[in-house]
């Protein structure tokens, strides 16, 4: 019984009939109270079409479908992702940088080139709008989570409530709480960005210092609890932000500088442009900061904290640093939404907000800056998707399952990522074959 | 008076009932070699942990007398300020960043002392560009000095042990330390590596002024190495002296072979 179920072949093909069975169910009937198991037997009694060819009950289409996945999975897949010749793999002499740097750039000049002509090309206004809202915005907000889940190394489950501040910032600003503004002047919300970025990162050192001592699992479950203390706070200071109602009444952007004029509006193409600024200036910035000393020094920190602290690095400062970066970007993320959707409301902060971010950051891959992009793209794309073409018995809320799903399925087979980072891919094939340590976000181990 | 650099007065260290380090009080001089030895479990790499602020222990003083022999004492410090003070360590199984290359390991010893400075490094501004310059040359001099050259840009994990023993070494010097405070460097290499490492910690401390500190279960290479030795037993300093001197010290026979010089003697 024991050499069968250490057959790999056999243990693989379990895996990928298990894989299906859940798409299976996923897929199928809802159950109700009456019959509660009707959702799952009759997700395989079903019937169906064998893609349009016959009729037959389901599981016959994902049986096939599993076998095919099977056979994929122990001819192409596999490759690589043995442990040996992964070492080898990440063991080869890297390049230098300078010779990568001109495919780099080109990639990036192309892709610029596409988001610049992407609204002139898609004129349908739902799509429209989900750019700006669902995928530029999460973008950025992917690339501030990276920032601390990628190159630090820290867990971060209340990554909402600093996009959370970043909003309320802007209503207080604009006064568009019941608390008064700065000052009592009604600003605009551009004057809200160095505000709410300077508030965020105060936040974030205040919630870092003491928090980020803690290790892995111990961080994950302080930082979800002041996500959802925030949202508590924000549901219930009546006085302070508006409680459950929230606030309606935020202005859009405005330029009035000189001659200048100009008034961001209910159009979502002006949001676009401006959100598409500021993430090719995130991105700028922050793949200089890995490459910098700062960002050897979260590597160092990540892998082996003790010998870094011997080397004279002092590892709550680094994280501390990383968290605040982090949070400044969901910061500035929360300026832009409140403004360009003139309202924000308690409920739209929650646990799986921040989940939602985690997802594309680690599906992306964790510390690579492209691959995170590259991840929030695909995600977010995909799920508006599912929402603008819903297939049939779809809701919603179903989209966390497809995210489980498509987490689970990478954790086996691409644990690194989509495009993942070279250092990252090193660690995990290394750790696997007992060389150095595994990092704590992906295995709670201490170091 | 000889100028020292390490005091160490009647330090005890205990974890719950256990006591690793009982009243031991030793020091070094600048510029010396010294060695700490003892059978397994005597609290050599304890002691190396106390006074690179691992491990904080509960009685005695600890006194470093660094850059300009300025006394700071180093119980209560975290690890960070200790290296910043002037002390650096290699660890008793080799503690490399694996998954970074050879040159990379060196440059983050090398750049871990200067300020932060997040917007600099994210504008790389004209004060950034300059210190990842210096902090390149320094890098290449080092690999340079422990002869690992060629394999600046392999990945640490895939370096023999002997090699990683020299990179901990050079990671270390790059934090311009005073003191270094070497882990059992010649275990797991071979003879001709041990030989090479040798030559190469007699040449730190010669060419580079480094004071060296050495935990080693070869006694040929502690003895051909150290001019001084301690010998630690159970928590506490049993012997020390000249490598001669010890070697003909009965407290020292009997801690590593069990019975009393003269019970062997009688028997």
């Amino acid at each position: 019984m024991k050499t069968f179920l250490n057959n790999s072949m056999v243990r693989r093909f379990m895996m990928a009939a298990a894989v299906l069975a859940v798409v299976a169910v996923m897929t199928g009937p809802a159950g109700s109270t009456e019959t509660p198991t009707a959702g799952f037997t009759g997700s395989f009694s079903e019937r169906s079409s064998f893609f349009g060819f016959f009729e037959t009950v389901r599981w016959v289409p994902f049986l096939f479908l599993a076998v095919v996945f099977f056979g994929l999975w122990t001819t192409w897949l596999a490759r690589g992702t043995q442990i040996k010749s992964g070492v080898s793999k990440v063991m080869a002499v890297p390049r230098a940088a300078t010779e990568r740097r001109p495919v780099r750039w080109g990639i990036g000049a192309v892709l610029l080139f596409v988001a610049l002509i992407l609204p002139h090309v898609i004129s349908d206004p739902f799509w429209q709008a989900a750019m700006v809202e669902q995928i530029a915005v999460y973008v950025l907000l992917a690339i501030g989570l990276n920032v601390v889940v990628g190159f630090a190394g820290l867990l971060d489950l209340g990554f909402v409530a600093f996009y959370a501040i970043g909003a309320y910032v802007t209503a207080w600003v604009t006064g568009a709480l019941p608390m008064p503004p700065l000052f009592g002047i009604h600003m605009d919300p551009f004057f809200a960005i160095p505000i709410a970025i300077l508030i965020v990162m105060a936040a974030g050192i205040v919630l870092g210092v003491p928090t980020l001592r803690l290790r892995g699992d111990y961080l994950a479950i302080v930082t979800l609890g002041f996500g959802e203390i925030i949202t508590i706070f924000a549901n219930n200071l009546y006085g302070i932000t508006g409680g459950s109602q929230g606030s309606s009444l935020i202005p859009h952007f405005s330029l009035h500088i000189g001659p200048i004029k100009y008034a961001w509006g209910l159009t979502p193409v002006p949001y676009y442009y401006l959100t598409l600024i500021f993430v090719v200036l995130f991105l700028a910035a922050f793949s200089l900061l890995e490459h910098s000393r700062v960002g050897r020094a979260w590597t160092a920190i990540r892998e082996d904290e003790v010998a870094a602290e011997s080397v004279g690095i002092n590892p709550l400062k680094y994280k501390v640093m990383a968290f605040a970066i982090g949070a400044s970007t969901a910061g500035f993320a929360g300026v832009v939404t409140a403004s360009q959707s003139n309202n924000i409301f308690p409920s739209s902060f929650t646990l799986s907000f921040s989940i939602n971010i985690l997802v594309l950051v680690i599906f992306g891959g964790m510390g690579s800056i492209f691959g995170v992009v590259l991840g929030a793209l695909i995600i977010q794309t995909g799920s508006m998707y599912l929402l603008h073409t819903p297939p049939a018995g779809y809701q919603s809320s179903d989209l966390y399952i497809y995210l489980g799903a498509l987490l689970v399925v990478m954790m086996i087979f691409r644990p690194a990522g989509l495009v993942p980072s070279r250092r990252r891919r090193r660690e995990i094939v290394l750790s696997k074959a007992g060389e150095g340590h595994p990092d704590e976000v992906l295995t709670g181990d201490e170091p | 008076m000889t100028d020292k650099i390490f005091d160490v007065d009647s330090v005890t260290l205990r974890f719950g009932g256990v006591v690793s380090l009982n009243d031991v009080s030793l020091h070094q001089n600048r510029g010396e070699i010294l060695a700490v030895i003892g059978p397994n479990g005597a609290g050599k790499t304890s002691l190396f942990n106390s006074l690179t602020g691992v491990y904080q222990p509960q009685e005695g003083t600890i006194t470093f007398l660094g850059r300009d022999a300025k006394p700071i004492s180093i119980i209560g410090k975290k690890a960070h300020r200790v290296s910043s003070a002037g002390v650096a360590r290699t660890f008793q199984a080799s503690r490399m960043f694996s998954a970074l290359t050879a040159f990379e390991n060196v440059k983050i010893g090398a750049e871990s002392h200067r300020g932060i400075g997040v917007l600099g490094a994210m504008l790389k501004g004209p004060a950034t560009r300059k210190g990842e310059k210096a902090s390149d040359a320094k890098t290449v001099e080092l690999l340079d000095f422990v002869g690992l050259t060629d394999r600046a840009n392999v990945i640490s994990a895939s370096l023999s042990y002997g090699d990683r023993r020299r990179l901990e070494i050079a990671r270390g010097l790059a934090t311009d330390p005073q003191v270094l405070l070497l882990d059992e460097p010649a275990a797991g290499t071979n003879p001709s590596e041990k030989v090479q490492l040798t030559e190469l910690i007699r040449k730190v401390r010669d060419e580079m002024g480094v004071s060296i500190l050495l935990i080693e279960h070869d006694m040929k290479l502690v003895m051909s190495l150290a001019e001084r030795l301690y010998v630690l037993n159970f928590g506490s300093v049993i012997a020390q002296g000249t490598p001669a001197e010890i070697r003909a010290n009965d407290a020292v026979i009997e801690a590593y072979l069990g019975a009393s010089a003269d019970e062997t003697k009688g028997a």
